[in-house]
């Protein structure tokens, strides 16, 4: 008896941390919603509350007064055409590493997987004038393919782990029926790999939904602005504009997409990124 | 791109790509050995080659630019030898910039090893109803956007408005306000507490995998024996997850090393007065804003040699016998 009670008692005890560090994270989100709906005047008189009214004012100003509307139109085009291009590269190559056996292909898949160790700042110099030489400096679709090439190392070593559980059989099978090996790709080895090209691309796409830095170096002007890039500059402005509910809603912009599909595959995504730090 | 030797090299790399892809003979298969060769260049060497031009190229490039002293364009350069190496050394700013990322090195290592540690255990040992709500939330900051977290900190530690500030009036603790990010001294430290809200959900799902993989019964065993749950931590948790203590370990250092300019860029841009610049982000003020790219790519080569230099040493540290009970 003595011993339960104690345990309930310790139970109680391990639970203060673990409550006070839930408000820590979550007090801070839900503050950002709350401040995104308060005018100015509010903000100043009461940063930590409740909104008095609800109104949608910061948003309209951030859609129209602040481009974020084109931000997330940028945002959205590299996002989506970085997620595609990582998955036409990488499928391929991981079951090429996979499954063909050639020689170098230990060799291929190291380089590869190291090529996730390596720091890239120090590629992101060279990397600024190659773009200038293709003209592509300055321009969504040339971010949108550095993006996707960036991803590539975690993206092959993702699938080619999931394409191990792929029995040869079925391939057999499919090439016994006189399937092309490029049919056998497509339509056998993609389809079953389906649940790891799900998990990577939802990865990479709030990866690149979230990226600041090479889009800082490699976007110029404003009407390319990546979100991340526009909320950074109306962050900027705000220090002498104050203009803290607009900075707010843009957040909030930026946040919501990502806690939508936090919600939706919040397994898959904790799965894949401790297996992927786990492994690398 | 203009030079001799970068188109060489990425020559090279081709070269090497179409050497290390010839196939191996094959059994009895029917299709002719050509069309599987075909079928084997489709796979790899359009991926190869975008591979080579936007990874390998700028690394092995952005090495050779480090022997230049170039501004504006790259066609616009001049061989000088080590001259941006000696410079580098004689840079009073580069030796703060390394002290405050192993700063940052230290504290988030420590700070997010020992949350996440508590945080897995309570979570694993102790059977808690509720314990996939923390879980959930936990991660949450994992996968925000930097610019979101650092903008949130940075009204967390605004002076007038921030909620630091006003929770230590709250406490009548006026005396340890702070213009937190605005004062040299507190800058870097203020960086720490971010990062390690933002970094121990993952850490934590790692070490909460490796417990759970821990047999009962040791524990069952050390019970009889009469260790206290502390003992059982040290004796039986610590030793049976060291596998993914070091790994997280490894992990917060190379994402610290190769990252953490991206949160000093968003929250201080490296000030005031370059308190807060760490190796990164002096890079990145060196090339992109004063268009030093020369000696921008010096410092680039520097993170890259004591990030590799760094994680040979910690390996060497952390190894430890392979534990069997």
């Amino acid at each position: 008896m003595k011993r339960s009670i104690g345990e309930i008692l310790g139970k109680g005890a391990i639970r203060i941390p673990l409550i006070l560090w839930s408000l820590a994270v979550l007090y801070p989100i839900f503050w950002m919603f709350l401040g995104s709906f308060k005018s100015n005047a509010e903000i100043y008189r009461n940063p930590w509350g409740i909104p008095e009214t609800f109104n949608w004012q910061n948003f309209a100003d951030a859609w129209t007064n602040y481009n974020i509307d084109t931000s997330v139109f940028n945002s959205l085009i590299v996002t989506f055409v970085g997620a595609v291009l990582t998955l036409v590269l990488a499928i391929p190559t991981a079951y090429a590493i996979e499954r063909l056996k050639f020689r170098g292909s230990h060799f291929l898949f190291t380089l590869y997987v190291s090529a996730m160790m390596i720091p890239m700042v120090l590629g992101w110099i060279p990397l600024f004038f190659l773009l200038a030489q293709f003209n592509m400096l300055d321009n969504i679709y040339g971010l949108a393919i550095v993006y996707a090439v960036s991803q590539l190392p975690f993206t092959i070593f993702v699938l080619t782990s999931f394409m191990t559980t792929i029995p040869k059989s079925l391939e057999e099978a499919a090439s016994i029926d006189g399937m092309s090996p490029y049919g056998i790709l497509l339509k056998v080895i993609t389809p079953l790999s389906m649940s790891g090209i799900i998990t990577v691309t939802i990865m990479n796409a709030i990866q690149f939904w979230n990226e600041y830095f090479m889009a800082l170096i490699f976007l110029q002007s404003n009407e390319n602005y990546t979100l991340a890039l526009a909320i950074d500059f109306i962050s900027s402005e705000a220090q002498y504009t104050n203009a803290w509910g607009t900075l707010f809603a843009s957040l909030v912009i930026a946040i919501v997409p990502v806690i939508i599909l936090y919600a939706i595959f919040q397994q898959r995504i904790a799965k894949g990124m401790t297996e992927g730090a786990i492994k690398g | 791109m203009r030079g001799v030797i970068p188109h060489s090299i990425l020559f090279i790399i081709c070269l090497m790509a179409a050497s290390s892809f010839s196939i191996e003979k094959s059994g009895e298969m029917v299709q002719s050995k050509k069309q599987k060769y075909l079928f084997l260049a489709f796979c790899l060497v359009p991926t190869f080659i975008m591979f080579s031009i936007f990874t390998l190229y700028p690394l092995f490039s952005g090495l050779y630019y480090s022997f230049f002293e170039m501004s504006g364009s790259s066609s616009n350069k001049e061989f000088i030898g080590f001259d941006n190496y000696i410079r580098l050394f004689n840079d009073d700013i580069i030796l703060d910039t390394i002290i405050h990322d192993y700063f940052l090195v230290v504290t988030k290592v420590i700070g997010i090893m020992i949350m996440a540690m508590f945080f897995a255990v309570a979570l694993t040992q102790l059977k808690i109803k509720e314990a996939p709500f923390y879980r959930i939330v936990f991660f949450f900051p994992n996968i925000m956007s930097v610019v979101v977290i650092g903008i949130l900190w940075m009204f967390i530690y605004n002076p007038d408005l921030g909620l630091v500030n006003s929770g230590l009036a709250f406490l009548g603790l006026e005396n340890l306000q702070r213009p937190w990010l605005g004062s040299e001294t507190w800058a870097l430290p203020s960086l720490v507490l971010p990062s390690i809200w933002a970094g121990i959900g993952l850490f934590m799902l790692m070490l909460m995998g490796g417990i759970a993989n821990i047999s009962k019964s040791y524990y069952e065993a050390a019970e009889i024996d009469g260790a206290t749950q502390w003992q059982q931590f040290w004796r039986v948790t610590v030793p049976l997850v060291w596998p993914q203590i070091k790994i997280s370990i490894l992990y917060i250092v190379i994402t610290t090393l190769n990252g953490s300019f991206i949160i000093v860029q968003v929250m201080t841009g490296g000030g005031p007065n370059n308190a807060t610049h760490v190796m990164g982000s002096y890079l990145y003020q060196q090339a992109f804003v004063q268009f030093n790219f020369g000696y921008g790519a010096t410092i680039g080569v520097m993170i890259l040699v004591l990030s590799l230099i760094t994680v040979m040493i910690l390996q060497f540290l952390l190894r430890r016998e392979k534990v069997d009970y």
